[in-house]
C-alpha cells in the first residue's frame, strides 16, 4: 500500500465518520434522561409518548412484501381509511391521528428494528403482523407498555395487558368450527377428522383446538403438517382419504385451502372442509378451484364477513371500495378496521378520563365490555382471554360482495366456553 | 466500524515495503475509535441496534470470507452455523425456567461454548465438505439450511419451536448486558448501548485475528488452495487439513455472530435463520470484497444498513413511497438496490467496494483477489 | 397399496417437472460452468407471461409467448450479465446470479402483488381413474410434456450442430473455440433453452392441484437444486433421474408423514436434501456426474 492510497482511504473514512457523527448528533440532540410522562396537555389531558396537543401518533408494523402481504395490505389500507375518516370528523380528543407504517416483509430483523424505531415515537401499535415477532419483543412491550394489537389470533399472545388479541383465537375458532361440523354437517362421535395445518404458531394453536374437541367428543384427529411453501395438497388428500376421515379442518393459507378442496372434490372425496379465517381469500374465486370451494368449503372467522348486509360491513365495504377501487375486499379489511376502531375507542375513553398516556390507554381498554364494533361483540376486561369467543361460519360465495356469505351467525359453542388452555 | 476501514487491506503481502507517515494515519485511527466509542451517547436505540446488526453481520461475514473468499469454498449454509451459535448460547445459559432445555451455566462461559458448538457443527460437516468442490459444496451446504430449519421448528424442548426462545442476557464480571439502566455521564445505558461496546470488542478481536490468519502462512496456503488446489498440494500445503480447519474456523465466526445477534434480538426465532440470510452473507462478501477482512466489514455494513436507512427515510426519498401507498415500497427498493449492487460489483468492480478507493489512487494491479482466482 | 401407487405416480409426475427445471440448470452449467441461482426468476417470468396473456390470446398462444419470454429473459441475463464478467471465478459469477434473481423476483412479485393468477389451462380438475387409482390429467400432461421435451432435448444434444457445439464447449472450452465454435452463441443458447424449460415447468407448477401462479411459485426452483446435484451437475441423464428421485421422495415423505412422526412432521421439504447428502457422501460428483479429472 502506498502512502497516497493510504491517505485517501483514511480521508474517506474520516469523512464518513464525520458525517455519521453529525447525523448522530443532529438526530438526537440529547439522550439524557427525560421522561415526559404525565405532562398535562391541551384540554387538561395528561399526555405521554406519542401524543402532542395536536396529534396522536400510532404505529403499524405490517408485512406488505413478505408471506403475509395479502393480509398486510388490506389491514393497513383499512386502518389508513379509519385514520382519514376519523381525522375528517375532527380527530380524537381534539387531536389528529397519525399512523406510521413500517413494512417488515416478515423478516425478524426488520420487525424488531421497526419496533425499536417506532416505539419511542408512538402511543401504541394498531397493527403488528407476525406472532413470532410480537413474541420476540414481548419483554420490551411489557417494559415500555404501549398498547399492541397484533394481527394474529394465536393463544400464545394472550396474557399480557398490553398485547390484546382481537376476536377469538385460532384454538377457539377451530373448536367452533368442529362444533359446526358436528351439529350441522353430520360428523359423529367416534369419527375421524383430518387436520391439515401449518408448521408454526397459527397451525399448532389451531391443532390444540381440534385435539381438545377430539377428547371431548371421542373423535380421532389425523394430523398433516405442511409448510407455507407447499402448494400441492395431493399427498395430504391421499393420506386423509386412506385414513377415512369424515371431515377436514385446514389451518393454512388460502392457496393450500384451494388446493386441498380442489383435489378432494376432483377425487370424489365429498367431505365438508372448514378452514380458519386465514385460510380463505376472495382471490381464490378467480381460480379453477372456485366451484369446489363454493360447494364444500366453510370458514370459521371471528367477525362478520365484509360482504354482510349488516350496517357495519356494508358501510365499510362501500367506503373501502371507494378509497381503494382496485383492491380486493377481504376479511383483512375487517380485521384492520376492527383493530383501528378498538384503538380509537380506547383512545376516546382514555380522553374522557383525561389520561392519554400509555397507562391511561391500557386502563381505558380494560373498561371496554360488550362493545360492538359493527362486526362482532368484544370484551377487553380480561387480558388472559381473547376479546371474544364467537365465531361466524361463512362460505365462499361468488355472488356476494367480498366473496363470502354467512352460514351460521356468530355463536359461542359450549365447547368453546368450557375450553381451558393448559 | 470505520476504524476497520482504516486498516490496510490484508491482501497486501506483508513483505511489501511500507513507507507510511504515522501522523495522519494515527490521527484518523484515533478519530475513528473515539467516534465509535462516543456514538452510544448520542445515537438513539434504533441506530445502535442497526449498528449492532451490522457488527454481528460483519463478524459472520469475516468468517464466510475466510472460507469462500480466501479459500474458495462456496458455502450457502452459513445461516445454519449462526443458528447453532445463537441457540447453543441460549441452551447453555438458559436456566430452564421457561420449560426449555437449559444448563444454567454462567453466560460468559455459555457464550464461549456456543461459539465452540458452532465450530463442532462445522467439524462434523467438514468430512462431507472435504469431499465436495465448487457448486457441489455450495448446494450440499444448502441442505444444512433445510436441516436446520426442520430441527429449529421441531425440536421444541431445545429451540422453543416456531416462537423461539428467550435469550438470557449476558453478565460479565458483574456487568449486566440487559435493559436495566446504567447511568453513564447522565445518559441511561440500556441493552443496546452496553452491547455496542461488546460488539466493538468482539468485532475488533475477530477482525484482527482473521487478519493475522490471512496475512500469515495460513492465509497464503488458503489462497493457494483457492487459486489452484492441486498445485497447492504439490507445493506441500496440507489441503484437506486446511480446508477442514477453515470450515471449522468459519463456523465459529458464524457462531459468534449468532450469539451476538441473539443478544441483540433478546429472543431467537427460527424464521431468521433461513436461506435468505445465507444469501445475504454471500452478497456481503462479494459487495465488500472477497478474501479480506475490510471487505467483509464494508459489505456487512452496506447490506445490513441499506434496508434500515431506506425504511427510515422512505418519506423523504424520491421514487420510494411509504408503505401502503402503492408505489415501490422501501423494502422493495432495498431489494432492488442490493440486487443491482451485487451484479454491478461483480461486473464492474472486481474486488468489491474496498477496492474502490484503492483503485482510484493507484493503477497498479493488486494481488489476485478471489474474483480473479481460478477455481480449478 | 392404492395410496402408495397414487403417491408414486404423483411423485413421478412432479419429479418430471423438477427434471425440466434441473435440466435447464445442467445445460447452463455445462455450457458456462456457472451455477444459476436465478433459475427461480426464469420460472416466475415464464409463468407470469402465460398467466397474464391467456385471457386475451388464449392458452396455447399465451404458453408459447410465455416460453419465448422466459427464453428471452434467460438470453438477456447471459448477454447483459454473464458475458460482461471478466474474471475467471465461476462461484463469483454464481453469486452474481443471486443478484439477478433478487432483482427479477422482486420486480415480478411486485407485479403479481397479492393475486393468485390462473393460467387458464385446458385440463382443469379432471381426473383419470384406473381401477382404484386416480390421477389428475394435469399430472399426466406434465409427465408427457416433460418426457417429450427431455427426449427432444437429448436428441438435439446428440445430433444437431448446436448440441455438438455445446458438448464440445463443455468438454474443453478453449479447444472448442479454436475449432471455430462460437462460445458466446453456445452459452446464449443454453440460457435461452433453460428459460424455455423453466417456463414449461412453471405451467405445470401452477395448474391443478395448485391454485395458480403467485409470489411463492418461484420457490419450486429450490427443489431443482438437489435434483441437479444428486444426478450430477454436468449430466443431462442425471437431471432426469435426479428430478424423479426428488419428486418421489418428496411425495412419499409427505404421504407417509404420519408414520414417520419420530422425525418430526413436515418432512416433505427436507427429504430430498437428505437423500442428496446421502448420495453425495458415496458419490461426490452425483450419480452420473463425471468425476473431475485434475489437470495441472
Amino acid at each position: 500500500m502506498t502512502t497516497a492510497r493510504a491517505h485517501r482511504r483514511k480521508a474517506t473514512a474520516a469523512a464518513i465518520a464525520a458525517v455519521l457523527a453529525i447525523a448522530g448528533a443532529a438526530g438526537c440532540s440529547s439522550k439524557a434522561k427525560d421522561k415526559d410522562d404525565g405532562k398535562a396537555g391541551a384540554g387538561g389531558v395528561k399526555t405521554g409518548v406519542g401524543v402532542t396537543d395536536k396529534t396522536i401518533k400510532l404505529g403499524a408494523l405490517t408485512d406488505m412484501t413478505g408471506v403475509y402481504a395479502t393480509l398486510g395490505k388490506s389491514v393497513t389500507q383499512a386502518q389508513q381509511l379509519y385514520v382519514k375518516q376519523t381525522n375528517a370528523a375532527g380527530g380524537i380528543c381534539g387531536r389528529k391521528l397519525e399512523l406510521t407504517v413500517r413494512d417488515h416483509g416478515y423478516d425478524p430483523q426488520k420487525a424488531v428494528a421497526g419496533y425499536t424505531e417506532l416505539e419511542p415515537e408512538v402511543l401504541g401499535f394498531a397493527q403488528f403482523i407476525g406472532s413470532p415477532f410480537v413474541a420476540s419483543v414481548k419483554q420490551r412491550i411489557d417494559a415500555d407498555k404501549p398498547l399492541v394489537l397484533p394481527q394474529a389470533w394465536s393463544a400464545s399472545l394472550l396474557g399480557s395487558p398490553y398485547v390484546r388479541v382481537l376476536g377469538s383465537t385460532y384454538d377457539i375458532e377451530t373448536i367452533n368450527a368442529i362444533d359446526f361440523l358436528m351439529k350441522e354437517k353430520g360428523v359423529k362421535k367416534g369419527d375421524k377428522i383430518g387436520h391439515v395445518y401449518f408448521e408454526g404458531d397459527y397451525g399448532e394453536n389451531a391443532l390444540s383446538g381440534s385435539k381438545y374437541m377430539a377428547e371431548q367428543n371421542d373423535l380421532t384427529v389425523v394430523e398433516q403438517k405442511i409448510k407455507p411453501t407447499d402448494n400441492d395438497m395431493t399427498a395430504q388428500v391421499a393420506a386423509l382419504k386412506k385414513a377415512g376421515v369424515k371431515a377436514i379442518v385446514i389451518s393454512a393459507g388460502p392457496r393450500q385451502a384451494a388446493s386441498l378442496v380442489g383435489v378432494a372434490a376432483a377425487g370424489g372425496m365429498k367431505v365438508p372442509i372448514i378452514g380458519n379465517n386465514s385460510a380463505y381469500a376472495p382471490q381464490l374465486l378467480a381460480t379453477q378451484a372456485a366451484p369446489a370451494l363454493e360447494a364444500m368449503y366453510f370458514v370459521s372467522t371471528p367477525s362478520l364477513p365484509i360482504g354482510d348486509d349488516a350496517e357495519g360491513p356494508s358501510k365499510l365495504a362501500g367506503d373501502y371500495a371507494a378509497a381503494y377501487p382496485k383492491d380486493a375486499l377481504d376479511n383483512g379489511v375487517v380485521a384492520g378496521w376492527t383493530a383501528a376502531t378498538t384503538m380509537g375507542e380506547a383512545l376516546k375513553r382514555a380522553c374522557e378520563s383525561k389520561d392519554l398516556t400509555r397507562e391511561g390507554v391500557d386502563k381505558a381498554l380494560l373498561t371496554i365490555k360488550d362493545w360492538d364494533a359493527g362486526f362482532g361483540v368484544h370484551n377487553f376486561t380480561d387480558p388472559n382471554a381473547p376479546s371474544s369467543l364467537e365465531s361466524v361460519i361463512i362460505k365462499p360465495d361468488k355472488a356476494a360482495k367480498g366473496g363470502s356469505s354467512v352460514v351460521r351467525e356468530a355463536e359461542v359453542s359450549e365447547a368453546a366456553q368450557g375450553f381451558k388452555r393448559s | 466500524m470505520s476504524d476497520v476501514l482504516t486498516k490496510p487491506a490484508p491482501e497486501v503481502p506483508p513483505v511489501a515495503p511500507k513507507r507510511k507517515l504515522p501522523g495522519p494515519r494515527l490521527y484518523v485511527w484515533i478519530a475513528g475509535c473515539v467516534l465509535l466509542i462516543v456514538l452510544p451517547f448520542y445515537l438513539e436505540r434504533f441506530w445502535l441496534q442497526a449498528g449492532l446488526f451490522a457488527m454481528a453481520a460483519a463478524i459472520g461475514a469475516i468468517g464466510l470470507n475466510l472460507l469462500t473468499g480466501a479459500t474458495g469454498q462456496l458455502s450457502m449454509g452459513h445461516a445454519f452455523f449462526l443458528a447453532v451459535g445463537a441457540y447453543g448460547y441460549c441452551a447453555f445459559a438458559g436456566n430452564g425456567d421457561d420449560g426449555l432445555t437449559g444448563l444454567g451455566l454462567p453466560t460468559g462461559i455459555a457464550m464461549i461454548l456456543g461459539v465452540g458448538l458452532a465450530g463442532i457443527a462445522g467439524g462434523v460437516f467438514s468430512p462431507i465438505a472435504g469431499r465436495l468442490r465448487g457448486a457441489y459444496l455450495g448446494i450440499a451446504t444448502l441442505a444444512l439450511i433445510f436441516i436446520g430449519q426442520h430441527v429449529l421448528f421441531n425440536a421444541h424442548d431445545l429451540t422453543g419451536g416456531f416462537n423461539g426462545r428467550d435469550v438470557p442476557s449476558l453478565n460479565l464480571f458483574g456487568l449486566h448486558f440487559d435493559d436495566s439502566e446504567l447511568l453513564v455521564a447522565g445518559v441511561p445505558f440500556g441493552a443496546s448501548e452496553k452491547l455496542w461496546y461488546l460488539g466493538l470488542v468482539l468485532l475488533a478481536a475477530g477482525g484482527l485475528f482473521a487478519r493475522g490468519v490471512l496475512r500469515g502462512r495460513p492465509g497464503r496456503a488458503m489462497n493457494a488452495i483457492r487459486d489452484h488446489q492441486i498445485a497447492a498440494g504439490v507445493m506441500g500445503v496440507p489441503v484437506a487439513r486446511y480446508r477442514a480447519s477453515v470450515f471449522v474456523l468459519s463456523s465459529m465466526y458464524a457462531g459468534l455472530a449468532g450469539v451476538l445477534l441473539a443478544m441483540v434480538f433478546q429472543r431467537t426465532v427460527p424464521e431468521y435463520f433461513g436461506m435468505v440470510l445465507s444469501l445475504e452473507y454471500l452478497a456481503m462478501i462479494v459487495i465488500g470484497g472477497l478474501g479480506s477482512v475490510s471487505g467483509a466489514v464494508v459489505g456487512a455494513v452496506f447490506v445490513s444498513l441499506l434496508p434500515q436507512i431506506l425504511t427510515r427515510y422512505s418519506d423523504s426519498l424520491p421514487l420510494v413511497s411509504d408503505a401502503g401507498t402503492g408505489g415501490v415500497s422501501p423494502g422493495e427498493a432495498a431489494k432492488y438496490l442490493y440486487g443491482a449492487a451485487l451484479v454491478a460489483v461483480v461486473l464492474f468492480l472486481p474486488g468489491g467496494l474496498v477496492r474502490l478507493a484503492a483503485r482510484r489512487s493507484k493503477a497498479t494491479p493488486g494481488e489476485p483477489s478471489g474474483s480473479e482466482g481460478n477455481d480449478r | 397399496m392404492t395410496t402408495f401407487i397414487e403417491l408414486l405416480l404423483n411423485g413421478v409426475s412432479m419429479g418430471s417437472v423438477y427434471a425440466l427445471i434441473a435440466l435447464g440448470f445442467v445445460v447452463i452449467f455445462k455450457a458456462t460452468e456457472v451455477v444459476n441461482f436465478a433459475h427461480a426468476s426464469l420460472l416466475l417470468a415464464g409463468g407470469y407471461v402465460t398467466a397474464v396473456l391467456h385471457e386475451d390470446i388464449g392458452f396455447w398462444p399465451a404458453l408459447i409467448v410465455g416460453i419465448a419470454g422466459a427464453a428471452l429473459v434467460g438470453a438477456a441475463i447471459e448477454f447483459l450479465v454473464m458475458r460482461r464478467y471478466r474474471g475467471k471465478d465461476h462461484s463469483v459469477l454464481a453469486i452474481a446470479t443471486i443478484g439477478v434473481d433478487i432483482l427479477l423476483v422482486t420486480d415480478l412479485t411486485r407485479r403479481i402483488g397479492t393475486d393468485v393468477l390462473a393460467v387458464g389451462d385446458p385440463w382443469g380438475d379432471s381426473l383419470l381413474e384406473i381401477g382404484p387409482v386416480t390421477i389428475a390429467h394435469t399430472r399426466i400432461a406434465a409427465f408427457l410434456a416433460a418426457g417429450l421435451l427431455i427426449t427432444a432435448f437429448l436428441l438435439a444434444f446428440r445430433y444437431t450442430s448446436w448440441g455438438v457445439a455445446m458438448r464440445a464447449a463443455a468438454e474443453n472450452a478453449e479447444t472448442a473455440a479454436l475449432m471455430g465454435i462460437r462460445l458466446g452463441r453456445v452459452s446464449l443458447g443454453a440460457w435461452a433453452v433453460a428459460g424455455g424449460l423453466a417456463a414449461v415447468a412453471a405451467l405445470f407448477l401452477t395448474v391443478f392441484p395448485t391454485p395458480g401462479l403467485e409470489r411463492a411459485t418461484s420457490l419450486a426452483a429450490l427443489k431443482a437444486f438437489p435434483a441437479a446435484i444428486l444426478g450430477g451437475l454436468d449430466s443431462t441423464t442425471g437431471a432426469l433421474v435426479g428430478g424423479l428421485i426428488v419428486g418421489v421422495t418428496e411425495s412419499l415423505a409427505t404421504g407417509y408423514q404420519s408414520d414417520l412422526t419420530f422425525l418430526g412432521r413436515g418432512l416433505g421439504e427436507l427429504a430430498p436434501y437428505l437423500v442428496m447428502v446421502a448420495i453425495l457422501l458415496v458419490r461426490p460428483a452425483g450419480l452420473f456426474g463425471t468425476k473431475e479429472l485434475a489437470r495441472v
